[in-house]
């Protein structure tokens, strides 16, 4: 959106011409400097041809059980098996835990892995790392979310910000360690803007996404210049990582405040009620129609938190016990809900012809354990479970890997989070091999190296 | 490839073999393919020549050891020379040399030497025990191959619930359950001792069945043969009396490498029996910054088709890191630095300003690293400095101008003493330890939530010695409306809990781990653990006889134990790796535990306080993070830290002299800008770090730049934020910046970043915009006074910035004053005080 010509209008991407106020806060008296031109290049100012993939990453925080939805084991010993039964998807590839019956509906539409596994420790954190990054963090060496890779490396693709994390960042887990969810060691301008609101609430709107009513747009503008004023005075800040972040923070929130466009993709309110009845009045089931608003202006990639935390909150994390979730809490709650919002997703990309282009990833730091424990739950498992795939190149209908007869351990294709963060720059159309600038300059390559994407899903 | 390893392993080896028996003279090159061994070392560059170790033995004819030729210089070790070494024996009847690895033949003594050009060195060697028979210990053998090959890890048989049927205690912890676990499982298909080879515990590991798990090692490996001779010999369990380890060792374990060169470590464990081993190999390493340095875990071949060769590092960057070495449950560390490629002459650091130790301390760290120090800061910045570090406000106007008059010599020292007299030091730093100990009402009724936080103000106000304020609060008793150190139980009510907030709280170190196992990365043992907690299992908890909301009463009974799940019983009470006491001893076990707590021999009590109380100054810690203090995660400075340490000591833990010697110094006082070579420093204190202020603090300075104060319901009109006992307050602007929720004991609950929501609210929110167009702010006040144009812009730069507009910011602004209609001139200077607020000169302590 930079206009280096000068002209004094902007044109975005629709082709709309406006006032741009980045354009005058960086076209100040000091001119133009190379590393704005850079910058100008890195935040996407053109478009290139073929640029149309976007991920829309739905985190199962809690970490849904492979038995009671997409590897069931209706053959194995009912402590094993658990209390549900198996249902086959339309078209036939396989068959899904009984409580996702809008999933069975789209089973032609997604396709499941279910040989997915992690050896670092079994705490929910360790998980989110990996399947977000690809990499468990190590020695200070935190790698970036998969959507911020991708807001580094093509940069913007319209007013918005390139990852946005929707409703909130996870919360605790129990682990006290991060959670993978921000751009690790490519500094925090390519961390995601997170919306920090529940778009299911009535009054719900972007905190401070709009100045007030008695502050214009002459005021705004005037206020930026005369900021430049100010901070052009102390330039000694460039060592500090967190100022830096602050005035990219600043460039971005004046874009993000100045864009009609940006603004109206958190508009829900400009959805007729029947659609968002079809996704579920939920914190959830909003977010998901949120994420295909914001992936249709342009954004690269929005990642959903199912949920935030897995205390006192019913969550896919079932031990069985207090304060986490019982068996019971997810067929009644969790599962209506995220299969209600799920196929309206998938419904709604694909009436509009956007699943093409979407890859919908669903993800979670870990399986449960085979056997049913005493309260009648099941705990943490990082050596199995399933994961799925949908639109962005994948094909539906299958079923990729195989888990051993109890759903413990991968029998065939084991995959873990690396191919799984390998298969979204696969969607995305990323060498693999593309390095990153790590810590201290050191370059990492998107997923170590000889890990590959998971090949049977395109 | 090592520059000092033996690159032909094949038919060299076994003709230096033969070299080595016939003429007790071996000779090695050193392949440092990048470095020609032709170029001469400049003579100032030549140091001594040394052989780690320097003394040693070998006992048995299975023992080895490797051998590190190294240069010192100026006490330390300098890497390894590059060029031709030549090794020799003085007896090689009682030691051989190849690989570098001295071997022996047989008992008796004898003299290493080690030439390289005109240098030499030697290392003296014990052969003993040569012809006794080889007996590999399940404790200290067996228990090795398991762990270094990864059988016991937390993600394959050391997992809680084991592997496929077969569970190992994680990293051998428990080397009883596992012998118990390998010899009478699974019908003893596990080992065969009349023929161990078709023992499961090899036939595994090799893949000569299917392993889930893999190829953990080959046959006919070192590995496979431990295991196997001790299968042959009847898989002994470790006696009660058999050999424990009592110290482990790395080799050099301080050193300064160059960038792009690597050395090999070497890891040597001594055992209660006085032997001690070469156990590189079963070591596990890790680098604590890979940004450094990288170290080779598993010599596993490279990308590039080097061989690995376990214990290597390759320096990857510059700076520091330690390098971490794991080895039966004891961990080492060795400390790398990496000098910036930085030409500075002595006089950088001779000339430096100095006002006391810290200085010292701080230049020899940054000459050792080549970082130049960054220049003294003018008086504004400092005084902005000061009273936001100390005070958590803003000087205000009249201060700015006050101290930019003050032309004495002693200004600084002076403006430091009436800052820890003014009553904003006790509001600053009762919230800080607010913070630490948890008070909030989302968890403590608001009568408690008030007599806690007034039992940590009215010690900070006192300047209570750090150790009494900490005895007071682990053994408080009474009721929580006039004790508040009482409520400090009421939120922890698990004796497991509470050892572990009290570690973290006033050691800076979480023992979380080892509530379930022996602590991976410390010293701390699952029985440490239940030991320390069982001093909280007499605290007893009812309802206070004279009534009150939630009013609690706290008292200690003569019995009861906490039970120790691994074990069924209790553990004795025992704070950590202090004296033990009897179950039945009378009296409060807290005081026992506060003797050991508050002992100035215990070193992490006050090196976590001075780490608090130093990070709260310069923005980093000497340990970084400050809750994250243990052996395995060195500090930047170990001399500083422990100069400082015993300088709380001397001066009996008063904080406050503490703070006085920290903002005196020069280190305290230098500038946040760079200077030439210094960019890349984030832990030395080659300059001042310059951070976000604080949700707290800046809604603060905020209120007091517009000077419309925040309304907080149920708290008097003109509170600051940083004067609220509790953090259950409903706050936007705070919660946006990071404001804890104090609920984890933890300064890493608090978040100081900046991101574009905090932008955005800046911008957009009510916060700064309500401010700024109240009829009652400064704005009002400045207009209604009739003042002139450039004295409103001088009086926000000193309201904000504590110092004057520049030329160009005074003539720019007025420019357009006075392009503006006077009916549009009070929006203006709300503009203008916004410019300013929102600049990274403002929002940030710099």
């Amino acid at each position: 959106m930079l206009n280096i010509t000068g002209q004094g209008t902007a044109h975005t991407c629709d082709g709309v011409s406006r006032r741009d106020f980045l354009q005058v806060g960086t076209l100040g008296a000091a001119g133009i400097t190379l590393s704005e031109l850079e910058q100008a290049r890195a935040e996407g100012k053109t478009r290139p041809e073929g640029d149309r993939r976007s991920v829309i990453m739905i985190f199962n925080l809690g970490a849904p059980s492979q038995f009671e939805t997409f590897d069931p084991k209706p053959e194995s010993p009912a402590e094993i098996r658990g209390p549900f039964k198996p249902i086959p998807v339309a078209g036939g590839g396989f068959s899904i835990c009984e409580i996702l019956p809008g999933h069975a509906k789209h089973g032609d539409k997604f396709s499941i892995v279910r040989s997915c596994y992690h050896t670092a420790a079994a705490v929910h954190d360790t998980g989110h790392q990996m399947m977000q990054t690809g990499r468990l963090f190590t020695g200070g060496v935190n790698t970036p979310h998969a959507g911020c890779v991708a807001a580094y490396l093509q940069g913007r693709r319209s007013d918005l910000p390139s990852h946005v994390v929707l409703p909130e960042p996870m919360g605790s887990t129990g682990g006290n360690l991060p959670h993978g969810q921000d751009a690790g060691f490519l500094g925090k301008a390519h961390d995601p803007f997170v919306l920090m609101a529940d778009p299911s609430k009535k009054n719900f709107r972007v905190p401070d996404l709009l100045p007030p009513k008695s502050i214009g747009e002459a005021r705004l503008d005037r206020r930026r210049k005369l900021r430049q004023i100010v901070d052009s005075t102390v330039k000694d800040f460039e060592a500090s990582e967190n100022a830096k972040l602050l005035d990219s923070s600043f460039k971005a929130a004046f874009r993000i405040i100045t864009s009609e466009k940006a603004r109206a993709a958190f508009d829900l309110s400009k959805e007729p009620k029947k659609v968002r009845d079809r996704y579920g009045m939920t914190r959830f089931g909003q977010c998901c129609l949120m994420a295909r608003r914001l992936v249709e202006a342009g954004v690269r990639c929005v990642t959903v938190n199912t949920f935030l935390t897995v205390f006192n909150e019913i969550t896919w994390d079932i031990h069985g016990t207090k304060p986490f979730t019982s068996i019971e809490g997810m067929r009644d709650i969790v599962a209506p809900m995220y299969d209600q919002a799920y196929s309206a997703l998938l419904e709604d990309l694909t009436q509009r012809g956007l699943l093409e282009d979407t890859l919908v990833c669903n993800l979670s730091e870990f399986g449960r354990t085979p056997r049913v424990n005493p309260a009648g739950g099941r705990d943490h498992w990082p050596q199995c479970w399933s994961v799925y795939f949908a639109g962005g190149g994948v094909q539906g209908g299958r079923v990729v890997g195989k888990s051993d007869p109890i759903g413990a351990y991968p029998a065939e294709n084991p995959v873990g989070p690396g191919n799984v963060v390998a298969t979204i720059y696969k969607s995305l159309g990323y060498e693999l091999e593309t390095e990153l600038p790590g810590p201290s300059g050191r370059p990492f390559p998107l997923v170590d190296q000889g890990t590959e994407a998971i090949h049977e899903l395109f | 490839m090592s520059s000092t390893h033996l690159n032909h392993p094949g038919s060299l080896r076994s003709l230096v073999t033969l070299l080595a028996v016939v003429s007790a003279l071996v000779s090695t090159h050193a392949t440092a393919a990048d470095q020609p061994d032709n170029q001469p070392d400049k003579k100032t560059a030549v140091g001594k020549l040394v052989i780690l170790p320097g003394e040693f033995t070998l006992q048995g004819s299975e023992s080895f050891q490797r051998l590190l030729p190294g240069l010192v210089r100026n006490g330390r070790f300098t890497g390894t020379p590059t060029g031709k070494l030549e090794w020799s024996s003085s007896n090689p009847r009682v030691v051989t040399i190849s690989d570098q690895t001295a071997r022996p033949a047989g008992n008796g003594q004898a003299t290493i030497t080690v030439r390289h050009k005109t240098l030499s060195a030697t290392a003296q060697v014990t052969v003993s025990h040569f012809a006794k028979q080889v007996a590999w210990d399940f404790r200290i053998h067996v228990q090795s191959v398991l762990t270094k090959s990864g059988c016991n890890g937390g993600a394959c048989h050391g997992a809680l619930a084991g592997k496929n049927g077969f569970k190992l205690s994680l990293r051998g912890y428990d080397p009883i359950a596992d012998v118990r676990t390998i010899t009478r499982q699974n019908r003893g298909r596990r080992v065969i001792p009349n023929d161990p080879g078709r023992s499961l515990l090899l036939t595994k590991p090799t893949g000569a069945v299917p392993h889930k798990g893999g190829v953990r090692f080959e046959e006919g490996s070192r590995e496979y043969r431990v295991v196997s001779e001790w299968i042959a010999a009847g898989h002994p369990a470790p006696s009660d009396d058999g050999p424990r380890i009592s110290r482990l060792e790395i080799l050099p374990h301080d050193a300064i490498l160059q960038p792009g060169s690597s050395q090999q470590l070497v890891v040597r464990a001594h055992f209660s029996d006085g032997h001690s081993e070469d156990v590189t190999r079963w070591a596990k390493f890790t680098s604590n910054n890979t940004t450094v340095a990288d170290v080779d875990d598993t010599g596993a071949t490279l990308p590039d088709g080097q061989a690995g060769q376990i214990g290597r590092v390759s320096v990857t960057g510059h700076g520091e890191t330690a390098i971490v070495a794991w080895y039966l449950s004891r961990n080492v560390v060795a400390s790398l630095s990496v000098p910036y490629a930085n030409t500075l002459t002595g006089d950088t650091f001779d000339k430096a300003p100095r006002s006391n130790f810290i200085d010292d301390l701080v230049l020899d760290k940054l000459k050792g690293l080549s970082l130049p120090p960054s220049p003294q800061t003018g008086d504004a910045e400092f005084l902005r400095r000061a009273t936001l570090d100390s005070l958590g406000v803003l000087p205000t106007p009249e201060e700015a101008r006050a101290f930019l008059d003050d032309t004495a010599t002693d200004r600084r020292a002076r403006l430091i003493e009436r800052l820890l007299a003014r009553p904003e030091y006790v509001d600053y730093w009762t919230h800080k330890w607010s913070d630490l100990l948890l008070v909030s009402s989302s968890t403590l009724k608001p009568p408690s939530m008030k007599s806690y936080s007034k039992w940590i103000r009215d010690h900070v106000s006192d300047n209570t010695p750090w150790n009494e304020f900490a005895r007071d609060l682990v053994t408080a008793r009474g009721t929580t409306h006039t004790n508040g150190a009482a409520n400090f139980f009421v939120l922890h009510r698990d004796p497991a809990d509470m050892a572990e907030t009290v570690s973290m709280a006033f050691l800076g170190m979480s023992i979380q781990c080892a509530k379930c196992h022996d602590h991976p990365l410390e010293k701390w043992t699952n029985d440490e653990f239940y030991g320390m907690a069982n001093l909280f299992s007499r605290v007893r908890f009812k309802t206070a006889p004279e009534g009150g909301d939630g009013n609690q009463s706290i008292f200690t009974t003569t019995s009861g134990e906490l039970i120790q799940p691994r074990t069924g019983k209790p553990q004795l009470p025992k704070p950590l790796d202090g004296q033990t006491i009897p179950f039945e001893a009378l009296g409060d076990r807290r005081n026992h535990l506060a003797n050991w707590l508050v002992s100035p021999q215990n070193p992490y009590f006050t090196r976590a306080i001075v780490n608090r109380v130093w990070a709260n100054y310069l923005g980093t810690g000497i340990v970084e993070k400050v809750d994250d203090l243990r052996l395995t995660n060195p500090p930047s400075n170990e001399l500083l830290l422990s100069r400082l340490s015993g300088f709380l000591v001397k001066n009996r833990y008063d904080l406050k002299s503490l703070i006085r010697l920290i903002m005196n110094s020069q280190t305290y006082q230098r500038t946040s800008r760079i200077t030439p070579g210094n960019e890349e420093d984030r832990r030395f204190y080659a300059r001042y770090y310059p951070r976000r202020l604080k949700a707290e603090v800046l809604l603060d300075a905020i209120s007091a730049a517009t000077g419309q104060p925040t309304a907080f319901k149920g708290y008097p009109a003109g509170t600051r934020s940083l004067q609220l006992p509790d953090s259950n307050i409903a706050s936007r602007f705070l919660s946006t910046f990071g404001r804890p929720e104090r609920v984890i004991t933890c300064e890493c609950e608090r978040s100081d970043e900046p991101s574009m929501v905090q932008v955005l609210h800046i911008v957009n929110g009510n916060t700064l915009n309500d401010k700024l167009q109240s009829k009652t702010n400064r704005i009002g006040r400045w207009l209604a006074s009739g003042m002139p144009d450039y004295r409103i812009v001088e009086s926000i730069y000193l309201a904000s910035l504590s110092r004057y507009p520049t030329n160009r910011e005074m003539s720019e602004t007025l420019k357009i004053f006075a392009g503006t209609p006077p009916e549009q001139k009070r929006e203006l200077v709300e503009d203008v005080l916004w410019s300013v607020i929102s600049t990274r000169e403002f929002l940030f302590n710099h």
